[in-house]
């Protein structure tokens, strides 16, 4: 069983008054094991709703997703929740670190939701890998953006999830601090064959992806 | 992956909850302080309240004066019943009247209107009685002519040990000083008073009416007897004796008990109040704190918590928190309880001692888990409301109150639960219930009002000015905050404006001056032989002395409309003491000018031969007596009936002569009788009541200015208390309107910070805000108002029971005392949202 995401004939609409708009039309996308995607096309084109989509965050209007062959499109908000506790990591283009909890305990928190020994511990080791042994107890307000975006991948990695959607995870980033971003997802997704989605702007990131889609008024082109 | 146990997953919880309250103490400091101030009222009453109960239930017996007290009130009293009961139980007789001490150093004369308890050697049964010096009380049984004075009428006639006072006509030596006397719990009085041996009502030969002769047994059980048999025996001895009353020590109903029940079931519906107040401000600074968490949520959210999980640490977070500050308040409130036995011990002749009651506290923490649960499940639920996907828009819609049928449902049943706690039990359930009714009726037209201004101003056409513009689409805009103001505005308002109107009614009773048709004096127990010498000797004194002299005759209902009056009406009516016991009864051929007809004529002349009565109309009503209706009095042992035929409108508050009964004199006057009178003297200097009370030794003269002062120093001490509570009220109110302002914070943070961008001054912006207030306040006054006229006339007039009095100035002074203080206060919290920094804003930090 190779299929690890699979989007079928979805559509996405929003009602603002009377009006109601169509995000996403028809949406056909399987994602393998071990693959890795880059989402582009122009502002409004529908990217960031399909992600939002493939993490459950958002209930689709029709059509169906499955992770693993289960239908989240149908379950309830907690079931969805569940299954992307254990295996979906999101990494935002805001970061969205919890400005009261230290670097350690941004990335303890997704160990301690699953109920895992030694949260903290697991924490600074993955810290430490990524450069940040110096910042173990500093809030987020004391850290650099670069800083940041690696607390919250490694805080989107800490339970080594099977798939990963990165929502622009550099788009907040200087070039040197994005190259370095990029190359800590990339090599997780080699490391734990794990699978990536990631919506960017950046033609030199989408590349580097094994899959290239393009979305354009709310359709994969 | 090694995983947790479910324990530590608990702990885990906990952790979170501790972590997050220790970071975020700060940001709900307003949460931490309106709690712990409510709930520190509300532990207060619970610990003054329950150590008086247990002062009054440890010492119920002491109290009372006996395990049972057989009172005859001033009826004859059957010896031979007496007498019987003696042969299997302890009897102490005590006699009590009122009459005049006077000094008998001529040089420095002065008199006091006093009450003589006359005991026998028996006295008390139960407590002990405080006095010096020592070996004086028991001379007081050993010696004649012998007496124990209070402190009050040693210092004011400026007495020494062993100096002469005078008793109507008979010589008394001051022997010591009375400081305490156990029994105070059945016949409260307050004011001047002495002691003396069972001896002296046969020196003094007391037999006349003036001198209210009140008699009273007090009953002791033998150790090893059954109480309850014995009380059953004495029950069945005194069944035919309706003029009697029987007390229990342990139905301790007596005046004193029911002044403290009423006044803690008024400082406890206050307390309730301030708390429910209280909540609304909780409510609104959690929300706030929510909305400033609402990233975090959201990151919570989309790492894949349940928002159940997150809900549970902020439930956690606020149980930990009211489980700290309900015992920091409880503990707190035993600082209380000496400073209020000063007050009681000086007033009651009580002393209290805080003792720790885990019922109590448990009281106040259920109390506060109520509240805390009432008000924070709109608030925590809100947090449904916060979606993971938002995150990637960088957008957080300010979260709102969130009812679901579930939580309205939890919501009215754990009020019910509230309501119930405090109406079951309480001195009068029905006005418990009845002011939570009121409460609530007060809370649903506010929210009505703020629907109704909001569609108003919907509809008005745009106003050129661009403050009034902004201000109005505050009002306006979809999910405003007006609603959450006006009802925390408006009930605040409401409960200040009702406890100022209360304090302002107490504060004109104590500094009410005598009325200017008030008399100077009175006097009471004039004889009927001794009419024209009483007349001359205050002419002698001042010609143009305004002399009142009206009859006095003994009266007491027997039946109503041939029902016995014991059973006519419950105890609790307003108007019992009119039927209770025995009361002086007057009459006049002329309709008196400050008694004026309200129904019903004037006496039937063509009946001269007939009883008719003129009764007080507020009694009238009370009880439900109509023109026509029969009472059948007992005058001088010979049972009458008589006609009501009119009512009259009675103030016994302008100290003129009122009598709740009047009686048509062509009947009357051939009845045995003597006199009370009035006089108000053209120069006070005039009167010397020294040489009255020879002439006429057993004269009793009461001076309308004493009688003030002591009315005056019980209200004063009432006084301080409502005003203390009003003052933490005004407190928590504010607290309340801050925490509503700070609920549109980070709006307005946002809003001014695209106000600045647009080029918006500063003027404007704080133009806006206070046409959006006056908008809001102007508009709630009215009903502010409305209410606070009710509840505050509702509880003067009821609970205390002394003439309500609408006070403008008091009104306009809280008013504006509460606008301008509610103004600044929102100045300073938009102040710090009124020049925004655009960087963090921006960045999203």
């Amino acid at each position: 069983m190779d299929s690890l995401l699979k989007l079928k004939n979805v559509n996405l609409k929003y009602q603002t008054g009377n009006d109601t708009i169509k995000v996403l039309k028809n949406i056909n996308l399987e994602t393998k094991k071990n693959e890795s995607i880059s989402i582009v096309g122009e502002s409004g084109s529908g990217k960031t709703s399909l992600i939002m989509l493939a993490g459950g965050l958002e209930k689709v209007t029709s059509g169906k997703i499955f992770f693993e062959d289960q239908e989240i499109s149908k379950m309830s908000e907690d079931e969805v929740s569940k299954i992307r506790r254990k295996n979906i990591g999101i990494v935002f283009q805001s970061f969205y670190l919890i400005p009261n909890y230290t670097a350690v305990e941004n990335v303890a928190l997704t160990l301690e939701l699953n109920n895992l020994k030694n949260p903290n511990e697991r924490a600074k080791e993955l810290l430490d890998r990524f450069g940040l042994k110096n910042r173990f107890n500093n809030l987020p307000s004391q850290l650099s953006g670069g800083e940041q975006q690696r607390v919250a991948i490694a805080r989107a990695i800490a339970m080594k999830p099977k798939l990963i959607l990165a929502d622009e995870p550099t788009g907040n980033l200087d070039s040197e601090n994005s190259q370095m971003i990029a190359d800590i997802l990339f090599k997780y997704i080699k490391e734990e064959k794990s699978s990536l989605i990631m919506v960017t702007h950046d033609p030199k990131l989408a590349n580097r992806a094994k899959r290239k889609i393009k979305i354009k008024d709310g359709k994969i082109v | 992956m090694e995983k947790l146990s479910k324990l530590s997953e608990y702990k885990l919880t906990l952790i979170y909850a501790l972590r997050d309250l220790s970071r975020n103490y700060k940001k709900i400091s307003s949460i931490i302080l309106t709690l712990f101030i409510s709930l520190f009222i509300l532990s207060s009453i619970f610990t003054i309240e329950d150590s008086l109960n247990k002062e009054l239930n440890n010492n119920s017996r002491a109290l009372l004066g006996g395990d049972i007290e057989i009172d005859y009130n001033r009826n004859i009293v059957n010896l031979d019943l007496i007498n019987q009961v003696k042969e299997f139980a302890t009897v102490s007789q005590m006699v009590e009247f009122s009459t005049m001490i006077s000094t008998t150093d001529k040089t420095k004369n002065k008199s006091i209107f006093s009450r003589i308890k006359t005991v026998d050697k028996n006295y008390p049964l139960f407590g002990k009685v405080g006095y010096e010096p020592s070996g004086a009380f028991e001379k007081l049984q050993t010696t004649e002519n012998t007496i124990l004075v209070n402190e009050n009428i040693f210092k004011n006639l400026n007495l020494k040990i062993n100096d002469k006072i005078k008793v109507q006509d008979k010589l008394f030596t001051v022997i010591g000083i009375v400081k305490s006397v156990p029994d105070i719990g059945g016949a409260f009085v307050f004011g001047d008073f002495a002691l003396a041996g069972k001896q002296t009502l046969e020196l003094l030969k007391l037999n006349n009416l003036g001198s209210f002769l009140n008699y009273e047994y007090k009953v002791r059980f033998n150790e090893g007897d059954n109480p309850k048999a014995l009380s059953k025996k004495i029950e069945q001895l005194f069944k035919d004796e309706k003029k009697v009353r029987l007390r229990y020590h342990e139905k301790s109903d007596g005046p004193l008990k029911r002044i403290i029940d009423n006044f803690s079931q008024f400082l406890s519906l206050v307390s309730i109040s301030a708390m429910l107040i209280a909540g609304i401000g909780i409510a609104n600074t959690l929300l706030s704190f929510i909305n400033q968490n609402n990233m975090s949520i959201a990151v919570k959210k989309s790492l894949g918590f349940f928002s159940k999980d997150i809900k549970i640490v902020y439930y956690l977070q606020l149980l930990i928190l009211l489980f700290v500050i309900s015992t920091a308040a409880y503990s707190f409130s035993f600082f209380l309880v000496p400073i209020v036995d000063v007050y009681l011990s000086a007033g009651l002749g009580l002393n209290i001692e805080g003792s720790f009651s885990i019922l109590n506290y448990f009281k106040v923490f259920s109390v506060g888990l109520l509240v805390l649960i009432i008000f924070s499940i709109p608030t925590i639920n809100a947090i449904d409301q916060v979606k993971a996907s938002n995150l990637f828009r960088n957008v957080f819609q300010n979260l709102q109150f969130y009812y679901s049928k579930k939580s309205i449902f939890l919501s009215l049943f754990l009020l019910s639960v509230l309501i119930s706690l405090f109406t079951i039990g309480s001195a009068r359930p029905i006005y418990s219930l009845g002011y939570f009714g009121a409460f609530f009726i007060c809370l649903l037209v506010f929210y009505l009002l703020s629907n109704l201004i909001i569609k108003l101003f919907k509809g008005l056409k745009e106003h050129p000015n661009i403050s009034i513009k902004v201000s109005v689409k505050n009002i306006t805009q979809t999910k405003s905050i007006t609603p959450i103001t006006i009802m925390s505005l408006g009930l605040g308002v409401t409960l200040l404006l009702t406890l100022a109107f209360v304090g302002s009614n107490f504060k004109r009773e104590i500094a009410k001056s005598i009325p200017e048709l008030a008399p100077d004096y009175f006097f009471i127990g004039i004889q009927s032989d001794e009419r024209q010498i009483f007349e001359d000797l205050i002419f002698d004194m001042d010609k143009e002395a305004n002399l009142e002299i009206v009859p006095m005759v003994s009266t007491g209902i027997v039946k109503i409309n041939g029902i016995d009056p014991k059973t006519y009406t419950a105890s609790s009516n307003d108007s019992n003491w009119a039927i209770r016991n025995d009361r002086r009864s007057s009459w006049t051929d002329k309709v008196l000018k400050d008694n004026p007809i309200v129904e019903g004529k004037w006496w039937d002349l063509s009946r001269p031969d007939k009883l008719q009565i003129s009764l007080d109309s507020k009694v009238a009503k009370d009880l439900n007596i109509k023109i026509g209706d029969i009472f059948t009095l007992n005058i001088y042992g010979r049972e009458i009936e008589g006609e009501i035929i009119n009512f009259r409108l009675v103030d016994y508050r302008d100290f003129t002569i009122n009598f709740a009964m009047l009686l048509n004199p062509q009947f009357a006057k051939n009845i045995p009788h003597e006199y009370l009178a009035t006089a108000k003297f053209k120069s006070l200097e005039n009167f010397n009541e020294i040489t009255l009370l020879d002439k006429m030794p057993s004269l009793s003269i009461i001076k309308i200015t004493d009688y003030l002062e002591k009315v005056t120093d019980l209200l004063n001490k009432v006084f301080i208390a409502v005003t203390v509570i009003s003052a933490i009220t005004i407190v928590i109110g504010l607290i309340v309107i801050s925490s509503a302002i700070i609920v549109q914070g980070k709006i307005k943070e946002f809003q001014n910070l695209i106000f600045k961008i647009l080029g918006f001054s500063k003027v404007e912006v704080v133009l806006s805000s206070i046409i959006e207030f006056f908008i809001i306040f102007t508009s709630i006054i009215l009903i502010a108002l409305f209410f606070a006229v009710i509840g505050s006339q509702f509880i003067i007039e009821n609970i205390f029971q002394i003439t309500w009095m609408f006070d403008l100035a008091i009104f306009l002074k809280v008013t504006i005392g509460i606008g301008l203080a509610t103004l600044v206060l929102i100045m300073i919290t938009n102040f710090k949202y009124l020049s925004p920094k655009v960087y963090p804003l921006i960045r999203n930090q």
